[in-house]
């Protein structure tokens, strides 16, 4: 079939060539995970909002509240296993002075179908919790229906914001905060923020 | 203590693999033969350790053992047992394991199948295997172990599994893909180890065959239970959506039915080498494309919150080391493969050679419309999606010669063939053909699409030139028992691998072309009139399951005043992941499908229903099922089974050519 | 020309016809399949440095938040219709037939469908999956920073 061998080797080489090809996307797509890109929220003010406490009745607070500190706001649930390993770490960092506030995300309230939220349950549940893994949160604001967290971009949990004294967001992060992501991502600006306090 | 025994277990797995690997391999090259004696008894060593690995999982799984963060996300103590056993390959972990494992029986298994192999070639197979297992396991221990503690904060309950897995076709579903996926790497093995001695003959096709029919045959089950799965469990009635995810295993699988054909024609003719070599390659390359696609979340991205990016590198590290590695090998040594032998145009050869032309469009057809979205938005051109339309219109025209060619192919012979010979043969099987279709599809529906008749025609086509093809050779014989007794079981392979396709094709057609689906709103004690059937909505239900709640639709549906089925249709929600599942209720039969499904509460009472009336659609699966046992007849030839040695199975699976021919 | 090279140059000229066939069938298949993705922005202003508006008619999918109290549905039938947007307008869309399990107002979803008028869509497919563990790429590439009129909470009991 083949005569002429220099040109017949060319074309048992196109394959590899094709797969390198091929590779090279597949490459680029990897890095373009969606949940990388940081669009939106970035450099913005926090949403405004006014939402429950997670633990005491009646108190509510608001975005007006958050002013004036560096913080961190951290999406969690009682639901998701990676924030049970990730609590403990973030218990660490309150004692390192990091100030860091909860966002709770209930996971599947559906008012059509479960009537009442029962609310004692969830504190129950959440203070069993928190009493095994340390607790790291100043207090816990309850996002019932996720506005707040559909307003910051939440896509799951665990995902932590960094916010700064002015109320602007300067990080996303989402998956679990741990020591090697607080210091790639976190401790430089976060260090830096505070020297700006100070 | 057992989960920390199944890590310790897997690490001892990977030592053995890694000194499979380099043992059989050394002693090869500097043609050692006590290095590559090692290479069995390190293959059957590393099994062993595999699969006690994953017996801890099992275990820990059975136990409820929340302290690990594998069984706390995907199992719950809620969960039937069997569900518990089955968590262990819900999730991405416990699936590579599982991978793990079926890499490491396959191993076993050639290791042991393959004692007549010269040592040099069975040393080589062996260490590339070996080779390929140390991808895996490293991938295992390093990114995805299963066995990651959450100790010493662990939660009292687990995550649950994924409802949408919590269903008896998903227990044995991604087990069979994984073991066509992982089978491929057993040709891989064979093709990358001929490449290395430079021995690419008839007797390297011989071996190869089994083991690439097996792997099909895993496949075949595999997509023919997804297919399934999808069309009850998803509750839209669908069976094929050309999601990432099935043409992941579509690829593999096309690619795989060309390389069963083309083996035929190495292993009989001694042409198309370097082409069999190619495909042997790519099918096990496909295999580790759509694995890296699943699990690293380029295409769909399954919002999994403790992967990163760290994952796909690895997984793309390994298929440019593996995928690269071995073209690269090609590309040095198929250019010195010379392909002997002759044919002419109206030859099996040729027939063969279009089929796997076919096949190969068809795949890369697959692989454009997956990578596609991909590539357009790497190049800044924004998010898009490939409609479904595209790959539906783009097998439309790839079956028509396919199927053309796949009637015909039988009964040519192979080297070359008078046309005029065959030319009155296929005229009459044609007419016979049209008759058949055209006296079906007029009498049973008002309207006839043509492309409906193009595709029942040749679905008709391949039916009756097979049973045609079989006419003749029986009748040649003095009596037509002594002729059925001449036809071998390879033979018979053939045939039901045709048949099985050509129901398949004749399925996809009418259901595409007549099923009846409607959305309706419905009152209890309302009724609705679909396709001569009666469907009553007589009221809802509260259901409680073992791990759910949820309410069920109960409709009676009646035909011509008698009662034919009442059927439950369910919707689920699952108390510890809270997550909705719409349970479809389906009243199946070989000539339709009635399907209902529940849909939402509307305000003042009223239910959303999904009704469907689904022609013929158990035949994609029956079909599917008739072509994996065509692999099954091979392998269970007497001619293999008396034998432990995989030379001396030179079975022909598909359009071998029949008696005498075949025993050489 | 002898036999030999007649028969080669008819093998070659049946390759590339039978490739350039493939080619143009798979190009024009592709052409009416591509389905770009939109915010409702997007298909309002423009989406890109050209600010290319999508043509009546043109099939596309559709990725945005449903505006809480826009859901209307038919009283006889299945017909649905409701606005989605994500940080500017809104975009109707129009659907016949069983809407998702997860389909909530405030909830993420992606239409995929028909441009019947410059901001109104029919759509053959509603899928919302905007739950905690799973949500689809151009969803949640789209939502980031949504800021929309949230729906009212008075209470921890959720309303609906």
């Amino acid at each position: 079939m083949s005569s002429d061998n220099k040109k017949s080797k060319l074309v048992f080489a196109v394959p590899l060539i094709i797969f390198l090809l091929l590779c090279v996307f597949l490459f680029k797509g990897l890095f373009s995970n969606p949940r990388e890109l940081q669009t939106g929220r970035l450099g913005q003010a926090v949403p405004a909002f006014t939402l429950p406490d997670l633990m005491v009745d009646d108190k509510l607070w608001s975005d007006k509240d958050l002013a004036g500190k560096v913080y961190l706001i951290n999406v969690w649930g009682t639901w998701c296993t990676t924030c049970l390993v990730e609590l403990p770490y973030l218990t660490k960092l309150r004692e390192r002075g990091v100030n860091i506030i909860g966002l709770y995300l209930e996971q599947g309230y559906d008012p059509d179908f479960d009537g009442e939220f029962n609310i004692q349950a969830l504190r129950d549940e959440v203070s069993q919790m928190l009493a095994r893994t340390g607790n790291p949160y100043q207090y816990n604001i309850f996002d019932l229906n996720r506005s707040l967290a559909f307003d910051l971009g939440v896509s799951g949990a665990p995902e932590t914001f960094l916010v700064d004294s002015k109320g602007v967001i300067l990080l996303h992060h989402t998956g679990d905060l741990n020591e090697r992501i607080w210091r790639a991502k976190f401790a430089s600006k976060f260090t830096e923020l505070k020297e700006v306090k100070l | 203590m057992i989960p920390e025994l199944g890590y310790i277990s897997l690490t001892i797995a990977l030592g053995l693999s890694i000194l499979l690997c380099i043992y059989p391999l050394w002693g090869a090259y500097t043609n050692n033969l006590r290095l590559m004696r090692a290479a069995p008894a390190l293959a059957l060593g590393q099994c062993v350790f595999v699969f006690l690995s994953y017996a801890a999982l099992v275990y820990a799984s059975l136990t409820d053992d929340f302290t690990l963060v594998y069984v706390a996300s995907n199992s719950s103590s809620s969960l039937p047992w069997y569900y518990k056993i089955t968590s262990t390959w819900g999730g991405h972990e416990g699936a590579m394991l599982l991978w793990v494992v079926m890499q490491a029986g396959w191993t076993a298994l050639v290791s042991i199948s393959s004692k007549s192999l010269p040592w040099p070639l069975r040393a080589r197979v062996l260490g590339v295997l070996g080779f390929l297992g140390v991808g895996f396991m490293v991938y295992t221990l390093l990114m995805s172990s299963p066995f990651e503690s959450l100790l010493p904060y662990y939660p009292v309950e687990g995550h649950d599994l994924n409802p949408l897995l919590q269903d008896p076709g998903m227990i044995i579903h991604p087990p069979l893909l994984y073991m066509g996926y992982v089978g491929l790497s057993v040709t891989f093995s064979f093709a990358i180890a001929a490449l290395l001695t430079g021995k690419l003959d008839n007797t390297w096709a011989k071996w190869s065959r089994p083991w690439t029919i097996a792997a099909w045959l895993f496949l075949t089950l595999g997509i023919a239970l997804g297919s399934w799965w999808a069309y009850s469990e998803l509750g839209w009635g669908g069976w094929w959506f050309w999601d990432p995810v099935e043409n992941a295993s579509l690829m593999p699988w096309l690619i795989a039915t060309a390389l069963l054909h083309s083996l035929a024609v190495t292993e009989k003719r001694g042409v198309f080498k370097s082409w069999t070599v190619l495909l042997a390659i790519a099918g096990f390359s496909f295999s580790l494309l759509g694995t890296f696609i699943v699990r690293s979340g380029v295409l769909v991205s399954v919002h999994a919150f403790t992967t990163d990016p760290g994952r796909g590198m690895f997984i793309l590290g390994f298929l440019a080391i593996v995928v690269g590695g071995s073209l690269a090998l090609y590309a040095m040594r198929a250019s010195k493969v010379n392909s002997a032998g002759r044919y002419r145009l109206f030859s099996r050869e040729v027939a063969l050679w279009c089929n796997n032309i076919l096949l190969c469009v068809a795949t890369l057809i697959v692989m454009l419309g997956t990578l596609l979205p991909l590539v357009h938005k790497e190049l800044g051109m924004g998010s898009i999606s490939i409609g479904e339309p595209f790959f539906n219109e783009m097998f439309s025209y790839l079956l028509v010669p396919f199927a053309f060619i796949l009637g015909i192919a039988p009964l040519l012979r192979w080297k070359q063939n008078k046309f005029n010979a065959l030319q009155s043969k296929l005229a009459l099987v044609a007419i016979i053909s049209i008759v058949i279709t055209g006296a079906w599809l007029y009498s049973s529906y008002d309207f006839v699409a043509p492309i409906t008749f193009m595709a029942v025609l040749l679905a008709v086509w391949v039916f009756v030139s097979t049973l045609f093809d079989i006419v003749e050779k029986t009748t040649k014989q003095t009596s037509i028992t002594l002729g059925l007794k001449q036809l071998t079981n390879s033979y018979w392979a053939m045939v039901s691998g045709h048949i099985g396709f050509a129901c398949v094709v004749m399925s996809v057609a009418l259901t595409s072309a007549y099923s009846v689906e409607r959305d309706v709103r419905m009152h209890p004690g309302e009724q609705v009139q679909l396709n001569g059937y009666e469907y009553h909505f007589d009221g809802i239900k509260e259901i409680i399951g073992a791990n759910y709640t949820g309410h069920a639709a109960v409709v009676s549906v009646h035909s011509e005043g008698e009662k034919v089925a009442e059927l439950h249709a369910e919707k689920r929600r699952y108390n510890v992941g809270m997550q909705f599942m719409t349970e479809a209720a389906i009243d199946a039969s070989l000539a339709r499908d009635l399907y209902v499904a529940l849909g939402e509460q509307l305000n003042d009472g009223a239910w959303a229903l999904r009704i469907y009336h689904k022609p013929y659609i158990r035949w994609m699966w029956l079909g599917g099922l008739i072509m994996a046992f065509a692999g099954l007849l091979i392998l269970l030839d007497k001619r293999y089974r008396g034998t432990s040695s995989a030379e001396q199975r030179q079975s022909g699976k598909i359009k071998t050519v029949p008696s005498a021919e075949v025993q050489l | 020309m002898n036999p030999r090279r007649k028969k080669r140059m008819m093998t070659v000229l049946a390759v590339v016809f039978g490739l350039g066939t493939a080619v143009a069938l798979v190009l024009y298949a592709l052409e009416g399949n591509i389905n770009l993705f939109y915010t409702p922005t997007e298909l309002v202003e423009g989406k890109g440095p050209e600010k290319q508006k999508p043509f009546v008619g043109q099939k596309l999918r559709i990725g945005g938040m449903v505006v809480p109290g826009s859901v209307q549905r038919d009283q006889d039938s299945l017909h649905v219709e409701f606005k989605l947007m994500d940080t500017g307008p809104t975009v109707k869309i129009i659907y016949q037939g069983i809407l998702p399990d997860l389909f909530r107002e405030g909830q993420g979803i992606v239409a995929q469908g028909k441009l019947i008028a410059p901001n109104t869509i029919e759509a053959f497919e509603v899928l919302a999956k905007h739950d905690e563990k799973y949500m689809p790429p151009e969803v949640a590439e789209a939502v980031k920073g949504i800021k929309h009129e949230k729906p009212v909470y008075n209470t921890v009991k959720g309303d609906s």
